[in-house]
């Protein structure tokens, strides 16, 4: 297999790191704290023009991702791109058109009341991304069978992060008539959307990772550098190895998907997997290098760090794409 | 980035497939082979890599009379994952191939870079005297001396963990000639005769019960000056010496290993009736998951490699899969349960028992540079973090 990136996709990859850490700094994570909207204007002048970004490979969505992850971006991107315009693709061309286009917004609920992303027949959904903001819900049902809906009544969960806000809804009665959606293409989409979580939770274990390596070098105690203790530096070493492996199986993933290559589906379950170990080794290794500054409210690293708890728990966690990964090897 | 390579990297597999099913002895799969040496070195070995190099499938990436076809390094990659896979030893000492041929091509004088090809030939048979009692993780460090007698080099001291010495017609040995310089910068590399007189070839016998390392005693013993390989005292360069071409693929072996202990500890669980059982499968799907993960990353760093960019990757690939290869043969230690432990006697002894696998793997985050070298080279040169 062939990691090189094009020359199109390293473009994509600069652009896309310089474009967010210019539109999209703490501050802008933490003022939309306080009201989702300030979130707007970073999506209406250019997260919507990277949608389409999920109507090509794959890899190059990740790529897109993992800078997006790199600075805990809120808003609807992830929610259109990642988990409704695969799905809406399937079910209605045309508002796929107008997503892609980056004229809509929309978010799947899936996830019943225990919170996995298995089909329910439960009257809840729970953990449906930006629910109140977008313009389409798709909420899938039994069968399986996929409605899509317009504004529903959202009540928020509350969770300990406040950059991906998710919603608990209710199933709708007597609505639109649901479409049919083949299985098979319901497993794909939901492989997919969890390689670009995963891709995403790369782009956090980085900034995670990178600061705490940066930190170690300025802060002095004991007259030198506390990144030249070795107690530090293997630390960040064994941070560094998660990260790196878990990066690769992450590009591996996606391209096994572009290639529609049978091992896919395993690559799915390691790429998760390894993304949320690594995003939490990151997360709780850079604190303990941080020391006391990290544990405080003032430093951003707990945003990091609350988003990567969050995104390991949504989608499947570590323990949960292990338990399938087993069904796979062994049954 | 995609998961394929071209067309005409694919027929280059296919015809060292065909090469390999025709050629290589059965003695030369690993599953086949016991791995205690001795003191001899046996013929089908010494054959079987003459034949590799005299068809270009020694080091692919040399020129034809160095035993390879001009191979580029995606198709260096492919023969390494080739006979990993089929689990294909090249050489019953990589000493020669590995390392002093490599090192006799970039430092030698024009006389001793014609003893490159036979070195990788296994014509001549090299061990490689590095690490001495008090001289192992700090390697520059080393006493084994050599005093200027005119003509002559006279070399006394001790070398340890030497592999090959048993069988070995030559020794590239690492000594000090200079004792006044800093220790960096006293070393220079020797070419020595196993048969010279005052050298004595003691096996060592390590924990694992097998002695195919030695130790290497010198007692005043005379090398011919033209015997010194590179510039005097300039030996610290040399021990950077290897296989610059298969730098970028070395992680192959480490990595196709897992992948077989993994498939191994399926079958193994499956055996022993625990196949359901949640902890193990946890365990197991883990162990997947990790060995996958690195092979991800080691393909990673090679696109870096072939690229001539450094390959940071290929820093983690030692550490991770030495580390990773002890927690694999501990399972199957675990999954065979009580009798794992069992080595002999009536009560069913096989020589394949996960412990004495999971003893050679205690080896790995020794040997080659120790896991807590590896972190702290890692911490200083990718990660750049200041020396303590």
């Amino acid at each position: 297999m062939d990691f090189t990136l094009t020359d199109e996709q390293e473009l994509l990859q600069q652009t896309a790191r310089a474009l967010l850490e210019n539109e999209c700094p703490s501050t802008l994570v933490r003022a939309h704290m306080q009201d989702p909207s300030a979130v707007d204007p970073l999506w209406d002048k250019h997260l919507r023009d990277w949608v389409a970004l999920a109507d090509g490979e794959l890899v190059d969505l990740c790529l897109f991702l993992t800078e997006t992850g790199a600075v805990i971006a809120p808003g609807p991107y992830f929610a259109t791109a990642a988990l409704f315009a695969p799905l809406i693709k399937k079910v209605d061309r045309r508002l796929h058109d107008a997503v892609i286009a980056g004229e809509a917004t929309g978010t799947v609920a899936m996830a019943g009341p225990e919170g996995e992303w298995t089909i329910s027949s439960a009257s809840k959904r729970t953990f449906v991304p930006e629910a109140d903001r977008v313009d389409y819900v798709a909420v899938v049902l039994p069968g399986p069978r996929v409605l899509v809906t317009g504004g529903l009544p959202a009540r928020q969960m509350e969770t300990i992060d406040t950059t991906r806000r998710v919603f608990e809804i209710e199933v709708p009665r007597d609505a639109a008539t649901p479409v049919e959606i083949d299985e098979a293409d319901l497993t794909d989409l939901l492989e997919r959307a969890t390689v670009a979580l995963a891709a995403e939770l790369i782009g956090t274990a980085r900034w995670l990772l990178d600061s705490t390596v940066a930190y170690t070098k300025e802060r002095i105690q004991f007259d030198r550098p506390v990144g030249s203790f070795q107690g530090l530096q293997w630390k960040m070493v064994d941070m560094a190895l998660d990260y790196e492996r878990a990066a690769a199986a992450v590009s591996y993933a996606a391209m096994a998907i572009d290639a529609a290559d049978p091992e896919r589906h395993r690559a799915a379950h390691v790429a998760k997997a390894a993304a949320g170990r690594a995003a939490l080794h990151c997360a709780r290794g850079g604190l303990q290098c941080h020391g006391g500054i990290g544990y405080t409210w003032e430093h951003d690293l707990h945003l990091y760090l609350r988003r990567a708890y969050a995104s390991e728990y949504l989608l499947g966690s570590v323990d949960w794409h292990l338990d399938r990964l087993a069904e796979l090897l062994i049954d | 980035m995609k998961l394929s390579w071209s067309e005409e990297d694919e027929a280059f597999r296919a015809e060292l497939r065909q090469f390999l099913d025709a050629h290589a002895p059965p003695e030369a799969r690993r599953r086949n082979r016991d791995y205690d040496l001795g003191d001899a070195l046996p013929e089908w070995g010494r054959h079987w890599q003459a034949t590799l190099f005299d068809n270009g499938w020694m080091i692919p990436a040399y020129p034809p009379e160095l035993g390879g076809r001009n191979a580029t390094p995606v198709q260096t990659l492919l023969y390494l994952e080739e006979l990993n896979r089929q689990q294909i030893i090249r050489s019953l000492h990589f000493g020669g191939y590995a390392i002093v041929g490599p090192s006799l091509l970039e430092f030698g004088s024009e006389q001793q870079r014609e003893l490159a090809a036979p070195s990788i030939r296994g014509d001549i048979v090299w061990c490689v005297g590095m690490s001495e009692p008090n001289a192992g993780s700090d390697l520059a460090g080393l006493q084994t001396r050599a005093v200027d007698d005119g003509d002559t080099f006279v070399v006394s001291g001790q070398k340890v963990w030497t592999s090959y010495a048993m069988i070995a017609d030559r020794c590239f040995c690492y000594v000090r000639t200079d004792r006044d310089a800093p220790k960096h910068k006293g070393i220079s590399v020797l070419m020595i005769d196993m048969d010279t007189p005052g050298i004595d070839v003691r096996p060592l016998r390590h924990i694992s019960g097998k002695a195919d390392f030695a130790e290497v005693f010198f007692d005043e013993v005379v090398v011919p000056k033209e015997n010194l390989i590179g510039d005097l005292n300039g030996g610290w360069r040399i021990t950077m010496g290897s296989l610059a071409h298969e730098r970028g693929a070395l992680w192959v072996e480490g990595v196709a290993a897992s992948q077989q202990l993994v498939e191994e500890l399926i079958e193994l669980a499956r055996d022993r009736g625990v196949a359901a059982d949640a902890g193990v499968r946890r365990r197991l799907a883990a162990a997947y998951e990790r060995t996958q993960s690195l092979r991800a990353l080691g393909y990673k760093g090679f696109a870096g490699f072939a690229q001539g960019s450094s390959a940071p990757e290929h820093s983690y690939m030692k550490l991770a899969t030495s580390e990773f290869r002890k927690e694999l043969t501990q399972l199957g230690l675990d999954l065979e349960g009580p009798f794992g432990v069992v080595t002999g006697g009536e009560w069913g002894a096989d020589p394949a028992r996960w412990v004495n696998r999971h003893f050679i793997a205690l080896a790995g985050t020794i040997g080659g540079g120790t896991s807590e070298i590896q972190r702290n080279v890692i911490a200083s040169r990718v990660l750049g973090l200041p020396k303590g």
